[in-house]
């Protein structure tokens, strides 16, 4: 007869509850037809986009929304492509980044081409960040773009000046004290060198790096605040600033909406990429290269091409963007007067048409280094 | 005089061989489980866990070479639990401080090249520490003084009100921390709840916001409870009839403070003291939200060096300095504690 002591008793509830956490792991990596995982940008994370997708499929899906490209991009480099199934980043991580280090794969290009003909002209296909550097695969679908250079309040400094100033707005010694930076460091290495008068998108001499940092010791030392959005539409809002280096639509979208349309996202008329005085973004979601991809991802994809869910992207709760949609009519149509409005479509061609597309700094690591060393001595 | 001549009895009263019911009944559970141990050498009680490691040679060697005492065995899950959440990632963080720059080759490469960048004197990140750490001491000592008549009203003259006013100092720990913050740049800003208060009487609020002085505002108020609970408990610890006996002698209020209230009650005061300095060496909200980085503490910087740099070695490295800088000053003045008798074991 056997027996069961206390000893084995404890033994086996022991084992249960080591197991336990491992005991979903495997059903869960054999099917992942009812899982989904998303790393982007904030918005795709959001309820509304995510929970009629959800009950549709009857899926888990997961969405981690962090604010900038090089840690979602580190985390899949880091070994999490066995996690992810689509990461969502700006547009030149795709062709440039993460598809030459095997980090995402291509799409059915037949079954995704035919999206893009509905976008407005610009993404027509074959878009260039969508697509892979030999021009041959298409490595994931645009939605969300927008200028991204300054914002304004417009009854302390016209746009009419914004515009023609530009990023010497930032070398003006009365304004010290009057702006904020947003704490978006990638994006502040672009807007130093625009108001050193440099182009960051190329490699950079001696000279230029010592004009560079000596550009984020000044910005950084007459800089009244850095903050995140909220802070600065906040600041600029209770007038505690006039304008903030770093911001476009994507943050200033909210405050406009909400009743300050004196609030405007600035781009310049001229500046040192080729002469364009701005900087854009574009959005690229890509199907991760997991090796055990769930089939939701590209099914998510083909989802958010829908006009309706387009339209809820653009107007995700946190921030709202023009989408690449808006060419399709159906699209269209669902934007209110003031949603346009919130988003500056007024001016959104020829600010677009003034930027250039955002692009990797070659020099990046070292340009970082001397400007979080300019934030910390500044002053 | 007064710590040794109150703990005296107290202590000596505990160091009464273990007559107690409950040792007892453990004993009894011990020596029930291991009948080996009837005829094995008698074990004294207070030996515990170390008993046990000698019961195999009791046993004449039979059984098994090496087995856990039921108190391990029950600790093996709390044990494994820390092992992997607590011991592992620390491990990982060290590993990543010595591999390579900007890589993720953590346990595959060697390298002391991390540390010789940020003791490199071209470096400005000992500005960031300096920060953290004056700031840290700063918020310490702030709160030692503000907490301080607060923690003695909570001991000895809040009566039956002490149990709501504590509550009343707890409860805003239910509340986010950025979103407290975030109530107080609101309160602080132009325009805001101060500013437009004192406008309305002609007045103007003071620039304080996106100062050093904001941040240190924002840290005093955010660590408040973590001084002031174990602070108060000190203070309860100190003997009223002491106090008494001592005024009766004739000693006058500051001598009785300094020479019974102040020394008996240390020990409560150095816990709130630890625990709000590396709470606040590790705080970063407070100098973001309120500070709007008007200074870069060193938090900022491991956060910069894992988020944009995407230099996780180099984070890492500065995670290890900071958590060897404070783990030598937490111990240094736990060395000075008598965690046993502030925890009444004896």
């Amino acid at each position: 007869m056997t027996t069961v002591t206390k000893r084995d008793a404890l033994k086996l509830l022991g084992g249960a509850a080591l197991a336990a956490p491992f005991a979903g792991a495997l059903p869960a990596f054999a099917a992942r037809e009812s899982e989904l995982n998303i790393l982007c940008w904030e918005g795709y994370n959001s309820a509304q986009v995510l929970d009629p997708f959800r009950a549709a499929k009857s899926a888990t899906v997961k969405a981690e929304s962090l604010t900038n490209d090089p840690t979602m991009i580190n985390r899949l480099r880091a070994g999490e492509t066995k996690v992810w199934d689509l990461i969502n980043v700006n547009n030149p991580w795709a062709r440039k980044a993460m598809y030459p280090e095997g980090l995402i794969k291509p799409l059915p290009k037949a079954e995704f081409e035919p999206f893009f003909d509905k976008m407005l002209p610009q993404f027509k296909a074959p878009y260039r960040w969508a697509m892979s550097d030999d021009g041959k695969d298409l490595l994931g679908m645009a939605q969300r773009f927008g200028p991204y250079s300054f914002v304004v309040n417009t009854d302390k400094v016209s746009r009419k000046t914004a515009e023609e100033q530009g990023w010497d707005l930032f070398n003006d010694p009365s304004l010290k004290g009057k702006y904020g930076i947003l704490e978006s460091d990638d994006w502040n290495v672009f807007n130093i060198f625009m108001i050193a008068g440099i182009n960051p998108f190329k490699v950079h001499d001696a000279a230029e790096m010592t004009a560079f940092g000596e550009t984020a010791k000044k910005v950084f030392g007459g800089a009244k605040l850095v903050g995140d959005i909220a802070a600065m539409n906040q600041a600029l809002v209770s007038g505690e600033i006039d304008l903030h280096m770093t911001g476009g639509t994507y943050s200033v979208s909210p405050a406009r909406a909400d009743g300050h349309p004196e609030l405007r996202a600035v781009t310049p008329l001229k500046g040192p990429i080729d002469g364009k005085g701005g900087i854009s973004w574009i959005e690229i979601t890509s199907t991760v290269n997991n090796p055990n991809l769930s089939p939701l991802a590209t099914e998510f994809l083909k989802y958010v091409q829908d006009p309706k869910v387009a339209h809820t992207v653009a107007f995700a709760e946190g921030t709202f963007n023009p989408v690449a949609q808006m060419g399709n009519k159906a699209c269209f149509d669902l934007f209110t007067k003031e949603e346009l409005d919130a988003i500056q479509w007024d001016s959104l061609e020829e600010e677009m048409s003034r930027s250039a597309e955002y692009d990797i700094v070659p020099d990046y690591d070292k340009a970082l280094e001397i400007m979080t060393s300019a934030k910390r001595t500044k002053g | 005089m007064s710590g040794a001549a109150t703990g005296a009895p107290i202590d000596g009263a505990r160091a009464i061989p273990p007559l107690g019911k409950g040792r007892v009944d453990g004993e009894a559970g011990r020596v029930g489980s291991g009948a080996g141990l009837r005829s094995g050498p008698k074990i004294p009680p207070d030996l515990g866990l170390a008993a046990e490691a000698t019961l195999p040679a009791a046993r004449g060697g039979k059984g098994t070479a090496f087995r856990l005492s039921r108190g391990a065995l029950c600790s093996l899950p709390v044990g494994l639990t820390l092992l992997l959440g607590f011991v592992a990632p620390l491990a990982t963080v060290a590993a990543y401080a010595f591999a390579t720059p900007k890589s993720f080759d953590v346990f595959r490469s060697f390298t002391l090249a991390n540390f010789a960048a940020i003791f490199d004197p071209a470096n400005t990140v000992w500005q960031s520490f300096a920060w953290s750490l004056g700031l840290a001491v700063l918020t310490v000592v702030a709160l030692a003084v503000v907490a301080y008549p607060i923690a003695w009203g909570l001991a000895r003259s809040f009566g039956r009100w002490s149990g709501f006013i504590s509550v009343l100092f707890v409860f805003p720990l239910f509340v986010s921390e950025n979103v407290r913050l975030y109530g107080w740049t609101l309160f602080f800003l132009k325009n805001g709840v101060l500013d437009g208060t004192l406008k309305l009487v002609g007045g103007a609020g003071p620039e304080v916001l996106y100062t050093p002085g904001a941040i240190l505002f924002g840290m005093v108020y955010v660590y408040l409870p973590f001084m002031l609970l174990p602070m108060t408990l000190g203070l309860a610890m100190v003997p009223k009839d002491l106090v008494e006996a001592a005024r009766d002698l004739g000693a006058s209020r500051l001598l009785i403070w300094r020479e019974i209230e102040l020394p008996l009650a240390t020990p409560g005061i150095l816990i709130g003291m630890l625990l709000t300095f590396v709470l606040a060496v590790g705080a970063v909200a407070e100098s973001k939200v309120l500070g709007g980085q008007s200074v870069i503490v060193i938090t900022h910087d491991i956060e910069i060096a894992f988020t944009y740099a995407q230099n996780w070695p180099l984070g890492s490295a500065l995670a290890l300095l900071l958590t060897l800088i404070v783990g030598a000053l937490s111990l240094a003045a736990l060395a000075k504690l008598d965690l046993d008798r502030i925890l009444g074991r004896r």
